[in-house]
Protein backbone atom coordinates (compact mmCIF):
# COMPACT_ATOMS: atom_id res chain seq x y z
CA UNK A 1 0.00 0.00 0.00
CA UNK A 2 2.72 2.33 1.08
CA UNK A 3 4.83 1.40 -1.94
CA UNK A 4 2.00 2.00 -4.35
CA UNK A 5 1.45 5.40 -2.86
CA UNK A 6 5.09 6.31 -3.49
CA UNK A 7 4.86 5.21 -7.12
CA UNK A 8 1.70 7.24 -7.55
CA UNK A 9 3.21 10.30 -6.01
CA UNK A 10 6.41 9.97 -8.00
CA UNK A 11 4.96 10.07 -11.50
CA UNK A 12 4.63 13.81 -11.60
CA UNK A 13 8.26 14.62 -10.62
CA UNK A 14 9.41 11.91 -13.02
CA UNK A 15 7.37 13.40 -15.84
CA UNK A 16 8.62 16.91 -15.22
CA UNK A 17 12.24 15.74 -15.08
CA UNK A 18 11.64 13.85 -18.30
CA UNK A 19 10.22 16.95 -19.97
CA UNK A 20 13.24 18.95 -18.82
CA UNK A 21 15.49 16.33 -20.37
CA UNK A 22 13.58 16.51 -23.64
CA UNK A 23 13.99 20.27 -23.76
CA UNK A 24 17.70 20.04 -22.98
CA UNK A 25 18.15 17.28 -25.56
CA UNK A 26 16.47 19.52 -28.11
CA UNK A 27 18.93 22.34 -27.51
CA UNK A 28 21.94 20.06 -27.37
CA UNK A 29 20.83 18.49 -30.62
CA UNK A 30 20.52 21.93 -32.16
CA UNK A 31 24.16 22.70 -31.37
CA UNK A 32 25.36 19.21 -32.25
CA UNK A 33 23.45 19.23 -35.53
CA UNK A 34 25.10 22.46 -36.55
CA UNK A 35 28.45 21.16 -35.56
CA UNK A 36 27.95 18.00 -37.61
CA UNK A 37 26.93 20.17 -40.56
CA UNK A 38 30.16 22.12 -40.20
CA UNK A 39 32.35 19.01 -40.12
CA UNK A 40 35.65 18.55 -38.35
CA UNK A 41 38.00 19.98 -40.99
CA UNK A 42 35.98 23.16 -41.32
CA UNK A 43 35.73 23.50 -37.55
CA UNK A 44 39.51 23.49 -37.33
CA UNK A 45 39.77 25.91 -40.25
CA UNK A 46 37.29 28.46 -38.92
CA UNK A 47 38.29 28.27 -35.29
CA UNK A 48 41.94 28.79 -36.11
CA UNK A 49 41.21 31.71 -38.40
CA UNK A 50 42.36 35.06 -36.90
CA UNK A 51 39.16 36.75 -38.07
CA UNK A 52 37.11 34.64 -35.68
CA UNK A 53 39.18 35.70 -32.68
CA UNK A 54 39.40 39.28 -33.77
CA UNK A 55 35.60 39.36 -33.77
CA UNK A 56 35.48 37.52 -30.49
CA UNK A 57 37.77 40.07 -28.82
CA UNK A 58 35.87 42.95 -30.31
CA UNK A 59 32.67 41.53 -28.81
CA UNK A 60 34.37 40.80 -25.50
CA UNK A 61 35.96 44.21 -24.98
CA UNK A 62 33.04 46.33 -26.17
CA UNK A 63 30.64 44.41 -23.94
CA UNK A 64 33.05 44.68 -21.02
CA UNK A 65 33.43 48.43 -21.40
CA UNK A 66 29.72 49.10 -21.80
CA UNK A 67 28.96 46.73 -18.94
CA UNK A 68 31.37 48.56 -16.63
CA UNK A 69 30.03 51.98 -17.59
CA UNK A 70 26.51 50.66 -17.06
CA UNK A 71 27.51 49.54 -13.57
CA UNK A 72 28.88 53.00 -12.77
CA UNK A 73 25.48 54.47 -13.55
CA UNK A 74 23.36 51.47 -12.63
CA UNK A 75 24.54 50.95 -9.05
CA UNK A 76 23.74 54.47 -7.78
CA UNK A 77 20.53 54.54 -9.80
CA UNK A 78 19.41 51.20 -8.45
CA UNK A 79 20.35 52.30 -4.94
CA UNK A 80 18.36 55.52 -5.25
CA UNK A 81 15.31 53.76 -6.62
CA UNK A 82 15.48 51.14 -3.91
CA UNK A 83 16.13 53.31 -0.88
CA UNK A 84 14.90 56.85 -1.30
CA UNK A 85 11.54 58.29 -1.99
CA UNK A 86 11.63 61.40 -4.06
CA UNK A 87 9.14 63.21 -6.26
CA UNK A 88 8.12 61.28 -9.36
CA UNK A 89 9.97 58.16 -8.19
CA UNK A 90 7.53 55.86 -9.96
CA UNK A 91 7.83 57.90 -13.07
CA UNK A 92 11.62 57.57 -13.00
CA UNK A 93 11.35 53.85 -12.37
CA UNK A 94 9.11 53.55 -15.43
CA UNK A 95 11.49 55.53 -17.60
CA UNK A 96 14.37 53.35 -16.51
CA UNK A 97 12.36 50.28 -17.43
CA UNK A 98 11.69 51.57 -20.93
CA UNK A 99 14.75 50.23 -22.74
CA UNK A 100 13.98 46.77 -21.35
CA UNK A 101 10.43 46.78 -22.56
CA UNK A 102 10.76 48.42 -25.97
CA UNK A 103 12.58 46.70 -28.79
CA UNK A 104 16.26 47.62 -29.25
CA UNK A 105 15.31 48.67 -32.79
CA UNK A 106 13.39 51.57 -31.27
CA UNK A 107 16.49 52.55 -29.35
CA UNK A 108 18.53 52.50 -32.55
CA UNK A 109 16.09 54.92 -34.15
CA UNK A 110 16.06 57.26 -31.18
CA UNK A 111 19.83 57.35 -31.00
CA UNK A 112 19.82 58.86 -34.48
CA UNK A 113 17.81 61.69 -33.01
CA UNK A 114 20.17 62.55 -30.20
CA UNK A 115 23.50 62.04 -31.92
CA UNK A 116 22.77 64.81 -34.40
CA UNK A 117 22.16 67.27 -31.54
CA UNK A 118 24.06 68.86 -28.70
CA UNK A 119 26.33 67.70 -27.13
CA UNK A 120 27.11 64.97 -29.64
CA UNK A 121 27.42 67.29 -32.63
CA UNK A 122 29.70 69.52 -30.59
CA UNK A 123 31.90 66.57 -29.60
CA UNK A 124 32.14 65.39 -33.18
CA UNK A 125 33.07 68.88 -34.40
CA UNK A 126 35.48 69.67 -31.65
CA UNK A 127 37.27 66.39 -31.20
CA UNK A 128 36.64 64.96 -34.64
CA UNK A 129 35.00 61.92 -33.10
CA UNK A 130 32.28 60.70 -35.31
CA UNK A 131 29.83 58.97 -32.98
CA UNK A 132 27.63 56.54 -34.76
CA UNK A 133 29.32 54.48 -37.41
CA UNK A 134 32.30 53.31 -35.44
CA UNK A 135 33.12 51.52 -32.27
CA UNK A 136 31.85 54.49 -30.21
CA UNK A 137 28.46 53.89 -31.78
CA UNK A 138 28.60 50.25 -30.77
CA UNK A 139 29.44 51.23 -27.21
CA UNK A 140 26.66 53.80 -27.15
CA UNK A 141 24.03 51.31 -28.32
CA UNK A 142 25.22 48.67 -25.88
CA UNK A 143 25.30 51.17 -23.05
CA UNK A 144 21.82 52.49 -23.82
CA UNK A 145 20.35 49.03 -23.78
CA UNK A 146 22.22 47.68 -20.78
CA UNK A 147 22.26 50.69 -18.48
CA UNK A 148 18.55 50.47 -17.72
CA UNK A 149 18.82 46.75 -17.40
CA UNK A 150 21.63 47.17 -14.93
CA UNK A 151 19.75 49.74 -12.82
CA UNK A 152 16.79 47.39 -12.71
CA UNK A 153 18.86 44.45 -11.51
CA UNK A 154 20.64 46.65 -8.97
CA UNK A 155 17.33 47.85 -7.57
CA UNK A 156 16.30 44.22 -7.12
CA UNK A 157 19.60 43.46 -5.40
CA UNK A 158 19.35 46.36 -2.97
CA UNK A 159 15.67 45.63 -2.32
CA UNK A 160 16.66 42.26 -0.95
CA UNK A 161 19.08 43.67 1.62
CA UNK A 162 17.27 44.61 4.85
CA UNK A 163 17.52 48.27 5.70
CA UNK A 164 18.36 47.64 9.36
CA UNK A 165 22.05 47.10 8.59
CA UNK A 166 22.32 50.60 7.17
CA UNK A 167 20.38 51.98 10.12
CA UNK A 168 22.86 50.37 12.52
CA UNK A 169 25.81 51.68 10.54
CA UNK A 170 24.44 55.19 10.53
CA UNK A 171 23.54 55.06 14.21
CA UNK A 172 27.20 54.26 14.90
CA UNK A 173 28.14 57.50 13.23
CA UNK A 174 28.99 56.50 9.67
CA UNK A 175 27.97 58.86 6.90
CA UNK A 176 25.56 57.83 4.16
CA UNK A 177 28.44 57.65 1.74
CA UNK A 178 30.52 55.47 4.02
CA UNK A 179 27.57 53.23 4.85
CA UNK A 180 26.97 52.66 1.16
CA UNK A 181 30.55 51.66 0.40
CA UNK A 182 31.38 49.81 3.63
CA UNK A 183 28.11 48.08 4.43
CA UNK A 184 25.74 47.94 1.50
CA UNK A 185 28.12 47.26 -1.37
CA UNK A 186 29.89 44.31 0.29
CA UNK A 187 26.51 42.80 1.09
CA UNK A 188 25.36 43.27 -2.48
CA UNK A 189 28.52 41.74 -3.91
CA UNK A 190 26.94 38.51 -5.11
CA UNK A 191 24.03 40.32 -6.67
CA UNK A 192 26.33 42.76 -8.41
CA UNK A 193 28.49 39.99 -9.84
CA UNK A 194 25.49 38.08 -11.05
CA UNK A 195 23.95 41.14 -12.65
CA UNK A 196 27.26 42.09 -14.19
CA UNK A 197 27.42 38.81 -16.05
CA UNK A 198 23.83 39.09 -17.24
CA UNK A 199 24.44 42.67 -18.35
CA UNK A 200 27.63 41.64 -20.13
CA UNK A 201 25.83 38.86 -21.97
CA UNK A 202 23.05 41.25 -22.92
CA UNK A 203 25.55 43.73 -24.34
CA UNK A 204 27.32 40.99 -26.29
CA UNK A 205 24.01 39.88 -27.81
CA UNK A 206 22.91 43.33 -28.98
CA UNK A 207 22.05 43.43 -32.65
CA UNK A 208 18.91 45.29 -33.71
CA UNK A 209 20.00 48.66 -32.41
CA UNK A 210 23.37 48.23 -34.08
CA UNK A 211 21.78 47.23 -37.33
CA UNK A 212 19.81 50.46 -37.49
CA UNK A 213 22.17 52.89 -35.84
CA UNK A 214 25.68 51.73 -36.69
CA UNK A 215 25.69 49.55 -39.75
CA UNK A 216 28.72 47.34 -40.06
CA UNK A 217 32.30 48.04 -40.84
CA UNK A 218 34.35 44.92 -41.20
CA UNK A 219 36.79 44.47 -38.34
CA UNK A 220 35.57 47.58 -36.52
CA UNK A 221 31.95 47.29 -35.55
CA UNK A 222 31.03 43.74 -36.45
CA UNK A 223 30.50 42.20 -33.04
CA UNK A 224 29.45 38.56 -33.12
CA UNK A 225 25.68 38.78 -33.64
CA UNK A 226 26.17 41.40 -36.32
CA UNK A 227 28.93 39.42 -38.01
CA UNK A 228 26.55 36.47 -38.19
CA UNK A 229 24.03 38.60 -40.02
CA UNK A 230 26.64 39.94 -42.43
CA UNK A 231 28.05 36.54 -43.25
CA UNK A 232 24.57 35.10 -43.67
CA UNK A 233 24.03 37.76 -46.31
CA UNK A 234 27.36 36.88 -47.86
CA UNK A 235 26.40 33.21 -48.13
CA UNK A 236 29.26 32.20 -45.85
CA UNK A 237 27.48 29.43 -43.96
CA UNK A 238 30.74 28.17 -42.50
CA UNK A 239 31.30 31.44 -40.70
CA UNK A 240 27.68 31.68 -39.66
CA UNK A 241 27.62 28.23 -38.10
CA UNK A 242 31.00 28.47 -36.41
CA UNK A 243 30.20 31.88 -34.95
CA UNK A 244 26.83 30.72 -33.64
CA UNK A 245 28.68 27.93 -31.89
CA UNK A 246 31.07 30.45 -30.32
CA UNK A 247 28.10 32.59 -29.25
CA UNK A 248 26.43 29.65 -27.58
CA UNK A 249 29.65 28.65 -25.83
CA UNK A 250 30.04 32.24 -24.65
CA UNK A 251 26.49 32.30 -23.30
CA UNK A 252 26.88 28.95 -21.57
CA UNK A 253 30.14 30.08 -19.95
CA UNK A 254 28.58 33.33 -18.78
CA UNK A 255 25.58 31.57 -17.30
CA UNK A 256 27.70 28.91 -15.62
CA UNK A 257 29.98 31.60 -14.20
CA UNK A 258 26.96 33.44 -12.90
CA UNK A 259 25.68 30.35 -11.14
CA UNK A 260 29.08 29.64 -9.63
CA UNK A 261 29.86 33.16 -8.48
CA UNK A 262 26.47 34.57 -7.72
CA UNK A 263 24.84 31.28 -6.88
CA UNK A 264 23.53 32.55 -3.57
CA UNK A 265 21.87 35.55 -5.04
CA UNK A 266 18.47 35.22 -6.65
CA UNK A 267 18.43 38.35 -8.73
CA UNK A 268 17.90 36.29 -11.82
CA UNK B 1 40.15 62.48 -2.25
CA UNK B 2 37.44 60.78 -4.29
CA UNK B 3 36.61 64.00 -6.09
CA UNK B 4 40.26 64.51 -6.95
CA UNK B 5 40.45 61.04 -8.43
CA UNK B 6 37.30 61.60 -10.44
CA UNK B 7 38.64 64.89 -11.79
CA UNK B 8 41.87 63.22 -12.77
CA UNK B 9 39.92 60.53 -14.62
CA UNK B 10 37.90 63.12 -16.52
CA UNK B 11 41.06 64.95 -17.50
CA UNK B 12 42.59 61.70 -18.68
CA UNK B 13 39.58 60.90 -20.82
CA UNK B 14 39.69 64.38 -22.37
CA UNK B 15 43.41 63.94 -23.02
CA UNK B 16 42.79 60.63 -24.74
CA UNK B 17 40.07 62.00 -26.94
CA UNK B 18 42.24 64.96 -27.83
CA UNK B 19 44.83 62.55 -29.14
CA UNK B 20 42.21 61.13 -31.48
CA UNK B 21 42.01 64.53 -33.10
CA UNK B 22 45.02 63.88 -35.26
CA UNK B 23 43.45 60.68 -36.65
CA UNK B 24 42.73 59.89 -40.29
CA UNK B 25 39.93 61.39 -42.33
CA UNK B 26 37.11 58.95 -41.82
CA UNK B 27 34.69 58.67 -44.68
CA UNK B 28 31.34 56.98 -44.23
CA UNK B 29 30.22 54.79 -47.10
CA UNK B 30 26.59 53.60 -47.21
CA UNK B 31 26.62 50.40 -49.21
CA UNK B 32 24.27 47.49 -49.86
CA UNK B 33 25.29 44.42 -47.92
CA UNK B 34 25.63 42.51 -51.21
CA UNK B 35 28.58 44.63 -52.30
CA UNK B 36 30.56 43.81 -49.19
CA UNK B 37 33.25 41.55 -50.62
CA UNK B 38 34.15 43.88 -53.49
CA UNK B 39 34.04 47.06 -51.44
CA UNK B 40 36.20 45.58 -48.70
CA UNK B 41 38.87 44.95 -51.30
CA UNK B 42 38.54 48.49 -52.61
CA UNK B 43 38.82 49.82 -49.07
CA UNK B 44 42.06 47.91 -48.53
CA UNK B 45 43.65 49.24 -51.70
CA UNK B 46 42.46 52.77 -50.98
CA UNK B 47 43.69 52.90 -47.40
CA UNK B 48 47.06 51.51 -48.44
CA UNK B 49 47.36 54.17 -51.09
CA UNK B 50 46.16 57.04 -48.90
CA UNK B 51 47.10 56.25 -45.30
CA UNK B 52 45.56 59.52 -44.10
CA UNK B 53 42.12 58.35 -45.19
CA UNK B 54 39.85 55.73 -43.78
CA UNK B 55 36.72 54.23 -45.26
CA UNK B 56 33.99 53.14 -42.84
CA UNK B 57 31.14 51.14 -44.26
CA UNK B 58 27.60 51.02 -43.10
CA UNK B 59 26.43 47.82 -44.74
CA UNK B 60 22.69 47.35 -44.72
CA UNK B 61 19.87 46.01 -46.83
CA UNK B 62 19.24 48.65 -49.49
CA UNK B 63 15.76 49.35 -48.19
CA UNK B 64 17.12 50.78 -44.93
CA UNK B 65 19.21 53.52 -46.45
CA UNK B 66 16.71 56.22 -47.22
CA UNK B 67 15.46 56.18 -43.64
CA UNK B 68 18.99 56.12 -42.30
CA UNK B 69 20.22 59.04 -44.37
CA UNK B 70 17.07 61.06 -43.80
CA UNK B 71 17.46 60.69 -40.07
CA UNK B 72 21.21 60.85 -39.60
CA UNK B 73 22.19 63.27 -42.39
CA UNK B 74 25.60 61.64 -42.41
CA UNK B 75 27.64 59.93 -45.06
CA UNK B 76 30.07 60.63 -47.87
CA UNK B 77 29.31 57.99 -50.46
CA UNK B 78 26.30 55.91 -51.35
CA UNK B 79 26.11 52.67 -53.30
CA UNK B 80 22.73 50.93 -53.01
CA UNK B 81 21.92 47.60 -54.65
CA UNK B 82 19.53 49.13 -57.19
CA UNK B 83 19.28 52.40 -59.05
CA UNK B 84 15.75 52.79 -57.70
CA UNK B 85 17.11 53.67 -54.25
CA UNK B 86 19.58 56.11 -55.75
CA UNK B 87 16.80 57.94 -57.56
CA UNK B 88 14.82 58.06 -54.32
CA UNK B 89 17.79 59.63 -52.55
CA UNK B 90 18.27 62.05 -55.40
CA UNK B 91 14.64 63.08 -55.25
CA UNK B 92 15.05 63.99 -51.60
CA UNK B 93 18.10 66.06 -52.35
CA UNK B 94 20.71 63.91 -50.61
CA UNK B 95 22.83 63.18 -53.64
CA UNK B 96 25.64 65.53 -54.55
CA UNK B 97 26.95 64.19 -57.84
CA UNK B 98 25.37 61.35 -59.74
CA UNK B 99 25.39 60.98 -63.48
CA UNK B 100 23.29 57.98 -64.58
CA UNK B 101 25.23 57.70 -67.82
CA UNK B 102 28.69 57.29 -66.34
CA UNK B 103 28.42 56.46 -62.64
CA UNK B 104 27.67 52.75 -62.99
CA UNK B 105 30.78 50.76 -62.05
CA UNK B 106 29.11 47.35 -62.24
CA UNK B 107 25.97 45.40 -63.10
CA UNK B 108 24.11 42.44 -61.69
CA UNK B 109 23.05 39.80 -64.21
CA UNK B 110 20.18 37.42 -63.49
CA UNK B 111 20.78 33.66 -63.52
CA UNK B 112 18.75 30.61 -62.51
CA UNK B 113 20.03 28.58 -59.58
CA UNK B 114 18.90 25.09 -58.59
CA UNK B 115 20.02 22.75 -55.82
CA UNK B 116 23.10 20.62 -56.49
CA UNK B 117 22.56 18.22 -59.39
CA UNK B 118 19.53 20.16 -60.70
CA UNK B 119 17.07 17.40 -59.65
CA UNK B 120 14.07 18.84 -61.52
CA UNK B 121 16.12 19.49 -64.67
CA UNK B 122 15.43 23.20 -65.03
CA UNK B 123 17.01 24.55 -68.20
CA UNK B 124 14.98 27.62 -69.17
CA UNK B 125 12.56 30.21 -67.81
CA UNK B 126 9.51 28.34 -69.13
CA UNK B 127 10.36 25.37 -66.87
CA UNK B 128 9.29 27.43 -63.87
CA UNK B 129 5.68 26.98 -64.97
CA UNK B 130 5.84 23.18 -64.98
CA UNK B 131 3.55 21.66 -62.35
CA UNK B 132 5.22 20.47 -59.16
CA UNK B 133 8.28 22.71 -59.30
CA UNK B 134 8.93 24.46 -55.99
CA UNK B 135 9.93 28.06 -56.64
CA UNK B 136 11.45 30.68 -54.38
CA UNK B 137 10.38 34.25 -55.08
CA UNK B 138 11.52 37.56 -53.72
CA UNK B 139 8.92 39.78 -52.16
CA UNK B 140 8.76 42.78 -54.55
CA UNK B 141 8.02 45.08 -51.62
CA UNK B 142 11.24 44.36 -49.77
CA UNK B 143 13.87 43.38 -52.32
CA UNK B 144 14.76 44.27 -55.87
CA UNK B 145 14.99 40.67 -57.04
CA UNK B 146 11.24 40.29 -56.42
CA UNK B 147 10.52 43.01 -58.95
CA UNK B 148 12.71 41.18 -61.46
CA UNK B 149 10.98 37.85 -60.86
CA UNK B 150 7.65 39.42 -61.71
CA UNK B 151 9.05 41.26 -64.73
CA UNK B 152 10.73 38.15 -66.11
CA UNK B 153 7.78 35.80 -65.69
CA UNK B 154 5.38 38.36 -67.10
CA UNK B 155 7.57 38.79 -70.15
CA UNK B 156 7.62 35.01 -70.59
CA UNK B 157 3.82 34.96 -70.17
CA UNK B 158 3.89 32.43 -67.33
CA UNK B 159 3.21 34.69 -64.33
CA UNK B 160 -0.18 33.04 -63.64
CA UNK B 161 1.17 29.50 -63.87
CA UNK B 162 4.19 30.33 -61.73
CA UNK B 163 1.98 31.62 -58.90
CA UNK B 164 0.90 28.05 -58.09
CA UNK B 165 4.48 26.90 -57.69
CA UNK B 166 5.68 29.51 -55.20
CA UNK B 167 6.67 27.98 -51.88
CA UNK B 168 8.84 30.77 -50.50
CA UNK B 169 8.49 34.53 -50.50
CA UNK B 170 11.90 35.87 -49.51
CA UNK B 171 12.57 39.23 -47.91
CA UNK B 172 16.15 39.40 -49.10
CA UNK B 173 18.14 37.71 -51.79
CA UNK B 174 20.46 35.58 -49.59
CA UNK B 175 17.34 33.83 -48.33
CA UNK B 176 16.83 32.50 -51.86
CA UNK B 177 20.45 31.37 -52.09
CA UNK B 178 20.21 29.60 -48.75
CA UNK B 179 16.93 27.94 -49.70
CA UNK B 180 18.47 26.54 -52.89
CA UNK B 181 21.54 25.47 -50.96
CA UNK B 182 19.41 23.51 -48.49
CA UNK B 183 17.17 22.05 -51.22
CA UNK B 184 14.09 23.84 -49.88
CA UNK B 185 13.24 25.01 -53.41
CA UNK B 186 13.82 23.52 -56.86
CA UNK B 187 14.70 26.72 -58.67
CA UNK B 188 14.86 30.47 -58.38
CA UNK B 189 16.33 33.46 -60.14
CA UNK B 190 19.06 35.46 -58.40
CA UNK B 191 21.85 37.88 -59.30
CA UNK B 192 25.06 36.36 -60.58
CA UNK B 193 26.78 37.89 -57.56
CA UNK B 194 24.52 35.93 -55.21
CA UNK B 195 24.91 32.71 -57.17
CA UNK B 196 28.69 32.94 -56.91
CA UNK B 197 28.49 32.68 -53.12
CA UNK B 198 26.99 29.19 -53.21
CA UNK B 199 29.11 27.51 -55.88
CA UNK B 200 29.52 24.26 -53.96
CA UNK B 201 25.85 23.70 -53.25
CA UNK B 202 23.96 25.02 -56.27
CA UNK B 203 23.91 24.59 -60.05
CA UNK B 204 23.90 27.67 -62.24
CA UNK B 205 21.69 27.75 -65.30
CA UNK B 206 22.20 30.65 -67.75
CA UNK B 207 19.10 32.52 -68.88
CA UNK B 208 18.58 33.20 -72.58
CA UNK B 209 19.21 36.79 -73.66
CA UNK B 210 15.66 38.05 -73.92
CA UNK B 211 14.91 37.15 -70.28
CA UNK B 212 18.34 38.00 -68.87
CA UNK B 213 18.10 41.10 -66.69
CA UNK B 214 20.91 43.62 -66.40
CA UNK B 215 20.69 45.62 -63.18
CA UNK B 216 22.59 48.86 -62.82
CA UNK B 217 24.58 49.43 -59.67
CA UNK B 218 25.13 53.15 -59.14
CA UNK B 219 27.57 55.03 -56.94
CA UNK B 220 27.29 58.68 -55.86
CA UNK B 221 28.63 61.18 -53.38
CA UNK B 222 26.31 62.71 -50.82
CA UNK B 223 25.54 66.29 -49.91
CA UNK B 224 26.44 65.87 -46.23
CA UNK B 225 29.93 64.71 -47.09
CA UNK B 226 32.56 66.00 -44.68
CA UNK B 227 35.45 65.23 -47.02
CA UNK B 228 34.02 66.10 -50.41
CA UNK B 229 37.28 65.99 -52.33
CA UNK B 230 38.31 62.63 -50.91
CA UNK B 231 34.86 61.18 -51.53
CA UNK B 232 34.95 62.34 -55.15
CA UNK B 233 38.37 60.74 -55.56
CA UNK B 234 37.20 57.45 -54.13
CA UNK B 235 34.18 57.46 -56.40
CA UNK B 236 36.41 58.17 -59.37
CA UNK B 237 38.62 55.26 -58.35
CA UNK B 238 35.66 52.88 -58.17
CA UNK B 239 34.77 53.92 -61.72
CA UNK B 240 38.25 53.31 -63.11
CA UNK B 241 39.17 50.11 -64.91
CA UNK B 242 41.08 49.00 -61.79
CA UNK B 243 38.04 49.53 -59.57
CA UNK B 244 35.73 47.74 -61.98
CA UNK B 245 38.07 44.76 -62.18
CA UNK B 246 37.60 44.22 -58.45
CA UNK B 247 33.86 43.92 -59.00
CA UNK B 248 34.52 41.52 -61.86
CA UNK B 249 36.30 39.18 -59.44
CA UNK B 250 33.00 38.78 -57.59
CA UNK B 251 30.86 37.95 -60.64
CA UNK B 252 29.57 41.42 -61.48
CA UNK B 253 29.37 42.35 -65.16
CA UNK B 254 31.52 45.41 -65.76
CA UNK B 255 31.30 46.13 -69.47
CA UNK B 256 30.16 49.77 -69.56
CA UNK B 257 28.15 49.25 -72.75
CA UNK B 258 25.79 46.31 -72.35
CA UNK B 259 22.96 46.79 -74.86
CA UNK B 260 19.59 46.51 -73.11
CA UNK B 261 15.95 47.11 -74.07
CA UNK B 262 13.64 49.59 -72.35
CA UNK B 263 12.93 47.08 -69.56
CA UNK B 264 16.64 46.46 -68.96
CA UNK B 265 16.61 42.97 -70.48
CA UNK B 266 19.75 42.01 -72.34
CA UNK B 267 19.82 42.35 -76.13
CA UNK B 268 22.94 40.44 -77.11
CA UNK B 269 25.68 38.16 -75.85
CA UNK B 270 27.91 40.73 -74.15
CA UNK B 271 27.52 38.97 -70.81
CA UNK B 272 27.76 35.39 -72.18
CA UNK B 273 31.43 35.06 -71.35
CA UNK B 274 30.89 36.09 -67.72
CA UNK B 275 28.04 33.60 -67.32
CA UNK B 276 30.18 30.83 -68.83
CA UNK B 277 32.87 31.60 -66.29
CA UNK B 278 30.27 31.38 -63.54
CA UNK B 279 28.98 27.98 -64.72
CA UNK B 280 32.54 26.69 -64.94
CA UNK B 281 33.34 28.07 -61.50
CA UNK B 282 30.43 26.09 -60.04
CA UNK B 283 31.85 22.96 -61.66
CA UNK B 284 35.37 23.72 -60.48
CA UNK B 285 34.37 24.08 -56.83
CA UNK B 286 32.42 20.82 -56.83
CA UNK B 287 34.95 18.83 -58.87
CA UNK B 288 38.58 19.22 -57.83
CA UNK B 289 39.81 17.65 -61.07
CA UNK B 290 38.23 20.42 -63.14
CA UNK B 291 40.98 22.88 -64.01
CA UNK B 292 40.46 26.30 -62.41
CA UNK B 293 42.46 28.63 -64.63
CA UNK B 294 42.04 32.08 -66.11
CA UNK B 295 40.75 30.42 -69.30
CA UNK B 296 37.99 28.42 -67.64
CA UNK B 297 36.80 30.67 -64.80
CA UNK B 298 38.28 34.08 -65.67
CA UNK B 299 38.47 36.52 -62.79
CA UNK B 300 36.39 34.23 -60.59
CA UNK B 301 39.52 32.24 -59.84
CA UNK B 302 39.92 33.85 -56.43
CA UNK B 303 36.34 33.00 -55.52
CA UNK B 304 36.83 29.38 -56.67
CA UNK B 305 39.98 29.04 -54.59
CA UNK B 306 38.26 30.50 -51.55
CA UNK B 307 35.38 28.05 -51.77
CA UNK B 308 37.57 25.06 -52.52
CA UNK B 309 39.36 25.60 -49.22
CA UNK B 310 36.40 24.69 -47.03
CA UNK B 311 33.30 22.56 -47.31
CA UNK B 312 31.06 25.27 -45.89
CA UNK B 313 32.17 28.41 -47.57
CA UNK B 314 34.14 31.00 -45.67
CA UNK B 315 36.96 33.27 -46.62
Amino acid sequence: MQKRFIVCSQWWPALSVFITLVVIAFYVWMVAGNWIYLGWDDTVYFFSHPRMWQRFWLTAWTSTVSCLVSLVFGIPAGYALSRFSFPCRNFFATVIDLPIVVSPAVIGVFLFGITTRFPFDWVSEHYNIYIGRNVYGVLLVQFTVTCAFCARLMKATFDMIPQKFEAVSRSLGASNFRTFFKVLLPMARNGITASMIVVWARAAAEWEGLMLFVGASEGKTDIMPFAIYLDWNGGMMGWVVSMTIVCILMAVTAMAAMRLIGGKSNVW
Amino acid sequence: MFIKKALLLVLMVIGLTDAANAGPKEMLFHAGVGQRSSLNEIKQIWEKRYPDQQVNFSYKGSGYFIADITRSRQGDLFMPGEEFYMLQAQERGFVDTYNPKTDIPAYFVTVIITPKGNPKNITKIEDFAKPGIRIGMGNPKSCAIGIWHKKTFEKAGIWEAVQKNIVLSAKCIPELGNAAQHKAIDATIVWSTTAVLYLRDVEIVPIEHKYRGIIRLPVATLNFSRYKKEAENLKAFILTEEGRQIFHKHAYAIDPNIPVDSQSFCLDGTTDQDIDYLVNAARAVKDKTFPATRETVGDLIGEVERQRKTLRSGS
